[in-house]
């Protein structure tokens, strides 16, 4: 009798100590879920932001890149094109050479076929690049079929930039102009003010690097690799919207 | 070896690792772009994809990293940390095999750089060891100075049977 009531007795305790270890894992099980739901609000909640906030960035950039003036840009095609294709570009920038030799070619071709109107900004972001620009400047105020040819011809030596005045003379004439209609103005980095306002009117506008494209008014980024979105951008333009 | 060692290495591992993610997070978070042009630049990701991945990277590192050095969650966090730390291997060894130079953009800011493949071995070593440490803290039931000890105190409250075990790394 004693002996089964000992037994009972210490049935009870295990009874009671499982009882206790169950609750406290249960507890310590909740107060982990608790922490992981915790963080899993803020790092959502930061992500979300983050994309609101680049979203707020784009929708700023492209009432911007709208609202300009043309005082920067380098205008390629009739005026009437059903398409219009902004680009942000940096002489000297790895992705927008890519981006060139991928649309370059195709986009001049739609242009001509009065499918889009180009209005390339060409900016100075990247150290060394305010020569090149001042170039095209040069370039550009002396004759606009020449001044498309300097920019291909500067994207297809980036590998040799930044370059020297006697470079950038001497791409500027294999462009098609006389070399006494831009050497002054090159050496005498002329249009040095243009540059420094071109640049700080896309800084202004909230674009954040090179290139960046617009178009029909919206950012444009579609492409796994900057080759794919410039073969992308050429077939959006050769469909007439 | 030594249990106390072991907790004391865990912290070590948990500080390096963790702050390798704060650095690599916190230098990405104020670039949106440039974030996201460095998931582009792997040529990986469907284009629908690059964007939404390059504004949340930088997020999620900064989390990783808070989490391992404050020590909250810490097995879950460094299991996540190896998980990141291998997919980045990867990505690494297929821009390289792929043959395309670039800068790996882990720090932020990306361009095409002349070099960059030169900095593939280099990358992918640094990578290998952040693994290493995060499986090892991964591994680890306990590191010094973790906020998990105060979160889930309860957790310390083991019969003195099982403390021995408690500490021993469990692999």
């Amino acid at each position: 009798m004693s002996k089964s009531k000992a037994e009972s007795r210490a049935e009870k305790a295990a009874r009671i100590k499982a009882e206790q270890a169950r609750r406290e894992r249960n507890r310590r099980l909740a107060s982990i879920g608790g922490v992981i739901a915790a963080m899993v609000l803020i790092v959502g909640g930061a992500i979300a932001f983050n994309v609101w906030n680049d979203n707020r960035r784009q929708a700023e950039l492209e009432s911007a890149a709208e609202a300009e003036t043309g005082e920067f840009s380098f205008l390629y095609g009739s005026a009437d094109a059903p398409n219009t294709v902004v680009i942000y570009e940096d002489f000297l920038c790895g992705h927008c050479a890519t981006l060139k030799g991928a649309s370059g070619a195709g986009l001049t071709e739609q242009a001509d076929a009065g499918n889009v109107l180009l209005d390339y900004r060409p900016v100075a972001f990247l150290q060394g690049s305010d020569n090149a620009l001042n170039a095209f400047k040069a370039v550009l105020e002396t004759d606009h079929e020449a001044a498309k040819e300097f920019q291909e011809a500067l994207y297809a030596d980036q590998a040799n930039g930044p370059w020297s005045d006697e470079e950038l003379v001497a791409l500027a004439v294999a462009s098609g102009v006389e070399a006494e209609e831009v050497r002054a103005d090159i050496e005498g980095n002329t249009y040095a003010d243009w540059v420094a306002a071109a640049t700080q009117s896309a800084r202004d506008a909230r674009v954040q690097g090179t290139p960046t494209i617009l178009l029909n008014g919206r950012v444009f980024s579609d492409g796994r690799s900057w080759e794919e979105i410039g073969r992308n951008l050429v077939s959006a333009v050769s469909t007439a919207d | 070896m030594n249990t106390a060692v072991h907790a004391w290495l865990g912290l070590s591992a948990r500080l390096v690792v963790g702050g390798v993610w704060l650095v690599a997070g916190s230098l990405k978070i104020t670039d949106a772009a440039g974030s996201v042009e460095a998931v582009r630049a792997f040529e990986l990701l469907p284009a629908d994809l690059v964007r939404p991945v390059g504004l949340a990277l930088p997020v999620v590192e900064i989390a990783l990293g808070l989490a391992l050095v404050l020590g909250v969650l810490t097995r879950l966090s460094a299991a996540l940390s190896a998980l990141f730390l291998v997919a980045f291997i990867v990505a690494l060894a297929s821009v390289w095999s792929r043959g395309i130079a670039i800068d790996c953009g882990c720090f932020g800011g990306s361009d095409d750089a002349s070099g960059a493949s030169a900095a593939y071995p280099v990358e992918v070593v640094r990578n290998l060891a952040l693994l290493a440490a995060s499986m090892y803290v991964a591994l680890l039931r306990r590191t010094r100075w973790a906020l998990d000890s105060v979160l889930f105190g309860a957790h310390d409250r083991v019969p003195a049977s099982e403390k021995e075990v408690d500490v021993e790394v469990q692999s």
